[in-house]
């Protein structure tokens, strides 16, 4: 072997070293899988709400280094799928997330009948998920011991409707809900804390999902002439029932919408003078504390648009949740899950703690547009700002 | 027995009994897939059995789907999965034989039409009878059967489909089907009682989707009119059969794997291009090949035969 031979193969040494060390040295990523409606009826719920928050967390949480899983650095891999809006293809495709691809973790679909769907699996294959877009008693009473719903149930966000409306003595009410699993159990939440607080419903009126016309339903309201309306809707009704309100001139002292009136579309869709003094279910805004700014400002800076104001600072708190339970217990599925169940947490939104597979921590709240900005106005000790009763003239 | 018939139950047989294997043999996803890709055979082969030879456009499928979905709602708890998937079947056969004595004399983009008003009409119908009597639109299922028994079940359903759909087609009933696709009205001078003949096909058609909706729907466990009468179910069905090519048994069963495999892909790989991709095979098919892939394999077909002069009409 002469001289120079030894040294090339010295030199080929150090480079190799050199390029596999890196490698070595980083720790594999902390694989992470869901499916989500990027197509179809679901897509614009699931886009404004759920997915962003997932990829902020994961972009966040890269930038900073990646999550400590038992004192190693591991950078996050998000798997995300779009299950076209059908059940049959998320079902199919969490599978192939647990299963053949082996995620570390999942985080779960949107919409109540999707997270329905998706609960026999987690059960089968011990993934816990945290959903921000699930709500229903139903879904309690299925008792899975890996679904962790996060947002408030409908008879809590009913009864401090209720509380709110008996506070500012409001005595009648005309309703009207969709023909849903979340209009049907709403509506009977709130027929019993109305009655509670001795509140009269003069008409309750229900109507298919996708009605394109409320204008009847609305002017026989009118000619009633209730102290409130409340609106137990869906996004695309949530938009209808403002614009035909402002049209009829139909303007109670207290309006009320349900799903859609925190998203900031609404606001900008209908103009910050229409929607000023519409309440609506929400749980939080950027005001409520120093963190919160940050991550609305995040969220704007990431997507060029602002988070809206129910489901994904719910979203966001069960990402944090999430990182809390990985950096703690590492990731045993089972741990986390225990860790989930048995913790109290701190969060976006507040503390959150699950008893009986219910978060019982988050009260239900109403929320108020107020120049541009749904205010919390209930309960008290939630509240940015007061309320505005009655509301002022459509605009 | 004709030769063809003999052969498709033998390859019927075969495919039964290599595809049983699957729970056993496949990942937990390739089951799921398989089971996603017999439902469409089994929907596809049942809307080509009516549809292929009378050239009637029935956008009904998802109704049926829906229909069979609600029997298992409402049934499964009380009644074995057993018992429901053939009641599901049975409903739905029954729909179709009611309104199909209502509906049939309408053709063309008429018959399309009010086939897809229907899906509609019950999916509204049965929201507003939860509703009104049971105070609840969604039903959760509770007790369903383990993956592999849905599997078996639709594969079952699956096979029965082929097999049915070749025992028509060599029967009298099948001649008369086809004899209201050549020309209705000379079907009729011939003694055909074409109304008879087309509420049953019609009505057998029902009976399969309605089986498969019975037998899919427990994977869903949340059940609502929205989700079981999807008319995209029925949209990807005729899409199928016509990609096929809807008058052969073979076009409509390999256009079901084709089709199912290639979103699948598409989806996984190329999230974003591949409602453009089928968008664009949809057109390439309707305009160069009207009578579906099946069209590419009887020109085939046709040319190697000319020299032979083989006067046997082509089959698949």
């Amino acid at each position: 072997m002469n001289i120079p031979h030894a040294v090339k193969r010295l030199v080929l040494a150090a480079l190799a070293v050199a390029t596999v060390a890196p490698a070595l040295a980083q720790e594999p990523p902390v694989r992470i899988g869901y499916a989500i409606s990027r197509s179809g009826p679901f897509a614009a719920g699931a886009q404004t709400t759920q997915e962003p928050n997932y990829i902020l967390w994961a972009d966040q949480v890269n930038a900073a280094g990646g999550l400590n899983v038992q004192g190693k650095r591991r950078k996050i891999e998000l798997v995300g799928i779009d299950d076209r809006s059908e059940v049959e293809t998320m079902v199919r495709t969490v599978e192939k997330l647990m299963t053949s691809d082996k995620m570390d973790l999942v985080l779960p679909p949107w919409g109540t009948g999707m997270n329905f769907a998706v609960m026999p699996l987690l059960a089968k294959y011990g993934y816990p998920v945290i959903a921000p877009t699930a709500t229903g008693r139903r879904l309690i009473e299925m008792k899975n011991p890996f679904f962790f719903p996060i947002l408030q149930q409908p008879d809590t966000i009913m009864r401090a409707l209720a509380e709110m409306l008996a506070a500012r003595g409001v005595k009648t009410v005309a309703a009207i809900y969709v023909d849903e699993l979340f209009g049907l159990e709403n509506i009977s939440a709130l027929e019993a804390a109305l009655k509670a607080k001795g509140i009269r419903i003069l008409e309750k009126k229900s109507y298919p999902i996708g009605v394109k016309d409320l204008a009847a339903v609305l002017n026989e309201f009118k000619s009633l002439n209730p102290d409130a309306f409340i609106g137990v809707t869906y996004p695309p009704d949530t938009f209808l029932v403002t614009g035909q309100a402002k049209q009829l001139g139909f303007n109670p002292k207290i309006f009320y919408t349900a799903v859609g009136a925190a998203f900031p579309v609404y606001r900008d869709k209908m103009g910050v003078a229409t929607v000023e003094g519409v309440m609506g279910i929400g749980s939080w805004n950027s005001k409520a504390s120093p963190a919160s700014k940050v991550y609305f400002d995040a969220h704007v800076a990431k997507f060029q648009k602002e988070p809206d104001r129910w489901g994904s600072p719910h979203a966001w708190a069960g990402m944090q949740i999430l990182q809390a339970a990985i950096e703690k217990v590492g990731l045993d599925r089972k741990a986390i899950r225990d860790y989930i169940a048995n913790t109290e947490h701190d969060t976006l939104i507040g503390k959150v703690r699950w008893r009986d597979g219910e978060n019982v921590s988050t009260p239900g709240m109403v929320l108020q547009w107020q120049k541009g900005e749904f205010e919390v106005i209930w309960p008290p000790d939630r509240a940015t700002a007061q309320p505005i009763i009655p509301k002022p003239e459509w605009k | 027995m004709s030769d063809w018939l003999r052969q498709v139950l033998i390859a019927a047989a075969l495919a039964g009994a290599a595809l049983a294997t699957a729970p056993w043999v496949l990942g937990e996803f390739e089951v799921s897939l398989a089971l996603t890709i017999l439902m469409y055979v089994g929907l596809a082969v049942s809307w080509a059995l009516f549809c292929g030879p009378t050239l009637y456009l029935s956008l009904a499928t998802s109704a049926f789907f829906g229909i069979g979905a609600y029997v298992t709602a409402w049934g499964l708890g009380t009644l074995p999965y057993a018992v429901v998937v053939p009641l599901g079947g049975l409903a739905a056969a029954a729909f179709a034989a009611l309104v199909g004595a209502a509906v049939l004399h309408l053709r063309g983009a008429y018959f399309a039409v009010i086939t897809f008003g229907l899906g509609e009409l019950v999916r509204h119908a049965i929201a507003y009878f939860e509703k009104s009597y049971f105070m609840t639109v969604g039903r959760v299922l509770t007790d369903t059967p383990e993956k592999t028994t849905v599997y078996l079940t639709v594969l079952a359903i699956a096979l029965a489909a082929v097999i049915a759909y070749a025992l028509v087609r060599e029967s009298r009933f099948g001649l008369a089907l086809g004899g209201i696709g050549a020309d209705e009205q000379r079907a009729q001078t011939l003694g055909v009682n074409t109304r008879a003949v087309k509420v049953a096909g019609f009505t057998l058609s029902a009976l399969f989707a309605g089986m498969l909706g019975a037998a899919i729907a427990v994977r869903w466990i949340y059940l609502d009119p929205p989700t079981v009468f999807n008319p995209f179910i029925g949209f990807q069905t005729v899409l199928i059969a016509m990609l096929g090519g809807a008058h052969t048994l073979l076009g409509p069963i390999v256009s079901a794997v084709v089709f199912s495999l290639f979103t699948e892909f598409l989806r996984l790989r190329f999230p974003y291009a591949y409602l453009l991709v089928l968008g664009t095979l949809l057109i390439i098919v309707v305009l160069y090949l009207p009578r579906g892939f099946a069209q590419l394999w009887e020109g085939w077909r046709a040319r190697r035969d000319r020299p032979a002069r083989a006067a046997e009409s082509p089959r698949a």
